[in-house]
């Protein structure tokens, strides 16, 4: 088992070195490195953008269940549910980075704050979800992690005390259980105004397409909302491999992962709905440019994508699992069911993203323009490979040390209801 | 005014005109256009942030009006349109451009002196000419359309640019801050009519054993000098989105654009639509106009007479 996980480790090590190195390489050269076109404007690194922005908020959203709809049986997960939020929303600002023709100008997002932009407006968001998350995740930790700062020594110490922000833990139990019962308040609070910027997050990431009107395959009321189902699916199933493989197995472990097996199934129910709904209409009219990128999406060069990835890791693989009775019941089926859906939700990213390009803006257009920047075909460089798959490396590297570091799941309390009265210990 | 009759007039039609007035024509082109090149660096100056949000500023004075040579062939009548435009203050000129489709041969003269004009990369051509085959044998024929920016009057380009970078000028040409934008191909995705192009940092020439000077020259758009070096690959506009801007550098030299003086059929009108004897203005009024995609509603200031 300790070999495996060296071994595991010293890949992503390697896959995150390799990722930065691509990283550099893109920074230094420009865009040029990438096989993206003037008509493929947008590729890989947006669709990796969205899903990990999909994958944050999905799992907000599930830590909401526990500090703001009161689903204590899902209590074990909210600070894995908060520490993946932030950190696939971190991935998902670093994709959205890179593929800036001019990274460097980022801060104009803020300097040169546009009221009409989508983008500006999701900017903002991203800011504030940031803020609310690591506050949530203080409120939650401050007295393990001032525990844990005057029981460490060195670099540890340092970490603990800057993580703690100074934060001292009363000393008596009943002071004690007071500050924890301020804390969970400050949570439920910051959860509440989380919600509607878990939603705007996500939700308005599906609006900058929505909202784009050239972009037929795009350009529906309902694309926001599929992005934020779909959220909840890979958020769902986040938690659920999590949970699985790394979780606590104490007594309330089955029951969590039945909760988590419900919800998904839910979530990829209203998901499959929502996708079908949009699929039919869509097509019904026949007009070319709604009819094109959903044949290509379904039947075209790249089908693999839908029919492997969305309909069958993301949809139709997890639901068998989680229903069958041979498997829902055992912790390592429902894990891998959750990593299914985590894997597969990148092929529903993928298929939101690129296929709205392959219709040309004006019959003919296509023809007029010969050169390969100009072209309506796109499959990720090499460079666009490396980078993505070094960066999300990088990114659950950075995600163990911080789970190692944190307390995940050493809680000296985790049932109080918000008035104090202590429902059961761990 | 219909573009047919338009041809036949002595005011418009070079065919009509005698050798001795073309060249006298031509010659006295050829000064105007050499002193308008040499005031082209003052009025450069004046293009971008000053004419941003409804500034009536005029820019740096233009070679003299050239109305002494105007009753020669339709080029030299926008011109002095042109001129007649750039006296009045910049709200309240509507620069527009007519394109005649059944004056169009698709020899692409347009799409090449853009290039050259603009210095433009690989990906980026803010003048395709798009071509469609109409019919089947035996009756059958070629439609030419070239495709600049549309400029439309309610661009959806402009509205998602997060940093302000892309703005519709008060004369109504949209145009790009390259130093503002920050490359995210947000306004790209929004052009219905596919007018935007991306700048990957290339050259023609990548994989050559060296980059000729044809490429690293500068380009002059906005009325900026922009560089353009292989060692330097993140100096705007290179990353940056790019667009047709009817060569406001051009125009505010009091030049037509590029594609305007090199069509060989004669089919790019140019000038101010605000100006009601201004030949875009008449053209515009023709019966025979359309527009492209206008059920969109973002009224564009390109009109093609078919």
């Amino acid at each position: 088992m300790k070999s495996t996980h060296r071994l595991g480790m010293g890949l992503l090590a390697i896959a995150a070195a390799a990722g930065l190195w691509a990283t550099f390489m893109r920074l230094s050269q420009g865009m040029m490195l990438t096989n993206l076109t003037s008509n493929m404007a947008w590729g890989m690194w947006v669709a990796f953008y969205i899903y990990c922005i999909g994958l944050s908020a999905g799992s907000f959203l599930m830590s909401t269940l526990v500090y703001v709809f009161g689903m204590h049986r899902f209590e074990r997960m909210g600070r894995i549910a908060l520490l993946s939020a932030l950190f696939a929303l971190l991935g998902g600002l670093v994709f959205v980075w890179i593929d800036l023709g001019h990274p460097w100008r980022f801060y104009k997002v803020f300097t040169g704050w546009q009221v009409s932009s989508v983008l500006a407006w999701e900017s903002l968001l991203y800011i504030f979800y940031i803020v609310i998350i690591c506050a949530e995740l203080w409120f939650l930790m401050r007295c393990d992690l001032a525990r844990q700062r005057d029981d460490s020594h060195g670099p540890r110490r340092i970490f603990y005390s800057v993580a703690a922000l100074g934060w001292r833990c009363p000393e008596k139990p009943e002071e004690r259980e007071a500050c924890h019962v301020r804390g969970m308040r400050g949570v439920t609070i910051l959860g509440v105004i989380g919600i509607p910027i878990a939603i705007g997050v996500h939700g308005g990431t599906g609006a900058l397409f929505a909202v784009v009107a050239a972009k037929p395959y795009w350009f529906s009321g309902l694309f926001p909302i599929i992005f934020l189902v779909s959220a909840l699916v890979s958020g769902c199933g986040l938690m659920l491999f999590l949970y699985s493989f790394f979780g606590q197995r104490d007594e309330g472990f089955r029951d969590m992962l039945a909760g988590l097996r419900s919800f998904l199934i839910i979530f990829i129910g209203i998901d499959v709905l929502l996708f079908t709904s949009d699929l039919l209409v869509s097509n019904y009219s026949a007009i070319p440019g709604h009819t094109e990128v959903w044949r290509a999406v379904i039947f075209g060069h790249y089908w693999y994508v839908f029919w492997l990835g969305q309909l069958g890791l993301a949809w139709l693989l997890p639901v068998l699992i989680t229903s069958l009775p041979a498997t829902r019941g055992d912790s390592r089926w429902l894990g891998g069911a959750g990593a299914c859906v985590v894997a597969g939700i990148v092929a529903v990213r993928l298929n939101l993203v690129i296929p709205a390009y392959l219709h040309e803006q004006l019959p003919g257009l296509a023809d007029s323009l010969p050169d390969a920047r100009s072209a309506y075909a796109y499959f990720p460089s090499a460079i666009e490979i490396l980078s993505t798959a070094g960066l999300l490396s990088l990114l659950v590297l950075a995600f163990i040390a911080a789970w190692n570091l944190l307390p995940m799941f050493d809680v000296t309390r985790t049932s109080l209801t918000i008035d104090g009265n202590t429902r059961g210990e761990v | 005014m219909s573009s047919q009759e338009d041809r036949s007039t002595p005011e418009s039609g070079g065919i009509f005109a005698s050798r001795r007035s073309f060249l006298k024509r031509a010659l006295a082109g050829a000064t105007v256009g050499s002193s308008a090149l040499l005031h082209a660096r003052g009025a450069m100056a004046t293009i971008g942030a000053g004419e941003k949000a409804g500034s009536t500023a005029e820019p740096a004075s233009i070679a003299p009006s050239p109305e002494a040579f105007a009753e020669g062939n339709a080029l030299e009548r926008m011109r002095v349109d042109l001129h007649r435009a750039m006296q009045k203050p910049v709200a309240d000129r509507r620069w527009g451009m007519v394109i005649d489709l059944r004056k169009c041969i698709n020899c692409r003269a347009c799409t090449v002196s853009c290039v050259a004009e603009n210095a433009l990369p690989p990906g980026v051509v803010y003048r395709p000419v798009m071509s469609e085959e109409i019919g089947s044998f035996p009756n059958v024929r070629m439609k030419f359309l070239p495709r600049p920016c549309m400029q439309c009057e309610n661009p959806p380009c402009v509205p998602p640019c997060p940093v302000g970078a892309t703005y519709k000028r008060p004369d109504g040409v949209v145009v790009v801050d390259y130093e503002q934008c920050i490359g995210c191909r947000y306004c790209i995705s929004s052009c219905p009519y596919g007018a935007r192009s991306f700048d990957f940092s290339e050259f023609h020439e990548e994989h050559a054993p060296r980059i000729t000077d044809y490429e690293t020259r500068p380009n002059y758009e906005y009325g900026r000098e922009h560089k353009r070096v292989p060692e330097n690959r993140t100096a705007s506009p290179m990353g940056n989105a790019r667009k047709c801007h009817f060569c406001l550098h051009r125009v505010h030299a009091g030049i037509l654009p590029g594609c305007v003086t090199t069509c060989l059929g004669g089919a790019t009108s140019f000038g101010d639509l605000n100006d009601p004897d201004s030949l875009v203005s008449r053209l515009s009024a023709s019966e025979h106009v359309t527009r492209l995609k206008s059920e969109l509603g973002t009224s564009p200031k390109v009109y093609y007479l078919t």
